[in-house]
């Protein structure tokens, strides 16, 4: 009775330190930046945030929300498991799209049934993905270049390869669009639950038409299907798998990794084809999913590359806190571009307040009331330089 | 494609324009990277200053009270990163890299709410920086146009890169930047605070970084667009381990740079598709870091972990 009074207390304690420490007040402290952004818009902020509330959450809200939560999430594990790793993957963008790419010429020139080229664009998506990200990889192994220059250097070569195929050999003739073809109807992603299907049409009779499960349903594609999927893989890999004990091991202290006898060129190595991977097949399913044929920009026009770096970062690479702020972020995204229909307020606002919630948590704000002094800051001149003083010896 | 009509004293002109801003944003990261800091939002500080700039421009009429604007800007993000980096001793790269993001999205978000535009914002009201031109100096063949007909701004930067170098290797104050980067407690023993040097060495790269971006929007163009410095924060970074933190090697890489954007931009005049001749900077850059980095084993960037 007593120990579990006192196991109330402590949760409770312990909720309200974690309200007090950096990542709810760093949110809090970033949307009041963003109420100041609107401010010097010239409208009310008391007007645009509850428009921006219920455009993420009422209506087509959850439903839009989960569909941008969907690739964002999926970005977001192919940089955490790098970040986790030790491993500054900065070329998901090129990865991405490049996956996007090698997808669709699969999906417009392979023959045979849908659901098999579905499955071999993925497969070549995720090849393309993860070559590109074992190509940053293996400057760093063997060439020196960090990992973090090599990987983001390559997203612009990606960016305008793709950008020229789209252009020009790959481009639907007589369209005024810079596209490739549509994809084959067959060859498209479907939602979970079709419109046009029989049990589309059971669940709008039963459901209503303006429900949100259903319109969830209709919406969202098997593509949230696969990206839980990669979630559920990774948690298990990290917990159950000596490969992914190895990558949080070398993570947290690269040195003690390698005296522990893990072999950090295969670790960074093997870190980014999986990185690359994921990244390409988020790319794939955006053309088989959404756009239904790839447009010139359209992949880096999204942001979701970056949009899932600052997630992972949120996260602390962890998989579950990936979908809890992948899934935050996007109603971000959502609700911005509802204000900006209501209130003429820029959509981008999204992308300050996320940015600025990582740059507070980051610096680690935290009500002052709550820190222990003399503990968060070492006493000494410089951290680094004990640090290399100690590998010396 | 006419070979022949490919290198020309325009050529020349046109590559130290390319290189100004790059060159500006990389001494500003060579700096910091000599006082211990790993400075990668020079991205971001850039272009807050060339939104500053343009808007600054705008709203009083004069391309040098724009370029104080921008400087000012661009001087108030990098007291976040001093503040994040030196004080709470936040890491670094992720700090540079959410900071590369805010000024994306800050930026995109101000030329909506300012100017009512996406994209790009272009108007006769932003008044651009002339270029000054040196009399006879500027009459030299090649050389002459290419040198002596730029901004202030570019003088500036020229000029930067010997004060640089001079001030680094020469005076004390470089000796106690270079100690507070090499060997922070030996520095501090001596009674030179590393924070203080480091809080300078960073707010000093926001002023080169905004100089850099009014460079880009005033000078080079007169004109923002969204995400208009299109990495080339991320050049100067590169630049910077290429020159291995000492300014003339710096400004060799950046004249690399300068000269892979501008022959680019001339190929792509004589029928080269532009999506080809675009990417050739990051190429070179990252082609030519390659090969430093197999002659010189070791380079001096230490915050770079590797």
């Amino acid at each position: 009775m007593t120990t579990e009074l006192a196991a109330d207390r402590t949760l409770a304690r312990r909720s309200l330190a974690w309200l007090a420490g950096p990542v709810p007040v760093s949110i809090i402290v970033a949307l009041a930046i963003g109420a100041v952004a609107i401010a010097i818009a010239g409208i009310n902020p008391f007007d645009a945030y509850p428009s921006m509330v219920e455009g993420a959450l009422t209506g087509r809200g959850p439903a839009n929300t989960l569909q941008r939560a969907t690739p964002i999430i999926g970005m977001a594990m192919a940089l955490a498991i790098a970040f986790r790793a030790g491993v500054f993957n900065l070329g998901a963008e090129g990865q991405m799209v490049l996956g996007g790419l090698a997808g669709t010429l699969v999906a417009l020139t392979m023959p045979g049934p849908g659901p098999v080229v579905i499955v071999v664009a993925c497969l070549a998506a995720m090849a393309a993905g993860a070559l590109w990200a074992m190509l940053a990889a293996v400057l760093q192994t063997s060439m020196g270049v960090p990992i973090l220059i090599s990987s983001l250097l390559l997203n612009y070569p990606a960016r305008y390869f793709s950008s020229y195929l789209v252009r020009f050999p790959l481009k639907e003739k007589g369209s005024s669009m810079v596209a490739t073809p549509m994809i084959p109807d067959g060859t498209r992603i479907p939602a979970l639950i079709p419109a046009d299907s029989a049990w589309g049409t059971a669940l709008r009779h039963s459901l209503g038409k303006e429900n949100a499960l259903l319109l969830i349903t209709r919406n969202v594609n098997y593509s949230l299907l696969v990206v839980l999927a990669v979630v559920a893989l990774v948690i298990f890999v990290n917990r159950k798998t000596p490969g992914g004990f190895e990558s949080g091991l070398a993570g947290q202290n690269l040195r003690f990794a390698q005296y522990g006898g893990v072999h950090t060129t295969a670790l960074v190595i093997r870190t980014m084809i999986f990185s690359g991977a994921i990244s390409g097949l988020v790319g794939v399913m955006l053309v088989l999913g959404s756009d239904f044929r790839l447009i010139d920009g359209a992949l880096v026009g999204t942001n979701y590359a970056w949009t899932g770096l600052l997630v992972a970062l949120l996260a602390a690479h962890r998989p579950v806190g990936v979908l809890v702020s992948g899934a935050f972020f996007a109603a971000l995204i959502v609700g911005g571009e509802a204000m900006q229909r209501s209130n003429g307020v820029s959509s981008q606002l999204s992308q300050v307040i996320q940015a600025a919630v990582i740059i507070l948590i980051v610096v680690r704000l935290t009500l002052p009331r709550w820190r222990r002094r003399g503990r968060d800051l070492p006493a000494i001149a410089d951290r680094g330089a004990v640090d290399d003083e100690v590998g010396k010896v | 494609m006419n070979w022949s009509n490919l290198i020309d004293g325009e050529l020349f002109a046109s590559v130290v324009r390319a290189l100004i801003p790059v060159l500006l944003a990389a001494l500003g990261g060579l700096i910091c990277e000599r006082a211990g800091v790993f400075n990668i939002a020079l991205e971001g500080l850039m272009l807050i200053g060339c939104f500053a700039a343009v808007a600054g421009s705008y709203a009083t009429g004069s391309g040098y009270l724009g370029v104080l604007i921008a400087v000012a800007a661009s001087v108030a993000v990098s007291a976040v990163l001093a503040y994040g980096s030196v004080t709470r001793r936040a890491d670094p790269i992720v700090l540079g890299v959410a900071l590369n993001i805010f000024g994306v999205g800050v930026t995109g978000f101000l030329l909506v709410a300012f100017f009512h535009v996406r994209g790009v914002f272009q108007n006769p009201k932003i008044i651009g920086l002339g270029t000054v031109r040196i009399p006879l100096l500027a009459d030299i063949p090649w050389v002459g146009p290419a040198l002596f007909n730029l901004t202030l701004i570019g003088y500036l930067a020229l000029i930067l890169v010997i004060v640089t170098q001079l001030v680094m290797f020469r005076y004390p104050l470089g000796l106690r930047l270079r100690g507070v980067g090499e060997r922070p407690t030996a520095a501090s023993t001596l009674g030179v605070n590393p924070n203080r040097y480091r809080y300078g060495a960073v707010l000093i790269s926001g002023v080169l970084c905004g100089l850099a971006g009014a460079q880009l929007a005033l000078g080079n163009v007169v004109q923002f667009s969204e995400n208009m410095s299109a990495g080339r924060g991320w050049i100067a970074v590169v630049a910077v381990m290429l020159g291995r933190a000492h300014p003339i090697g710096t400004f060799g890489a950046c004249v690399l740079f300068g000269f892979a954007e501008a022959f680019g931009f001339r190929l792509q005049g004589n029928g080269l598709p532009a999506q080809i001749t675009d990417a050739a900077p990051y190429v070179v850059t990252l082609i030519a870091l390659i090969i430093a980095r197999k002659y010189f084993k070791r380079g001096i960037v230490s915050a770079v972990i590797e």
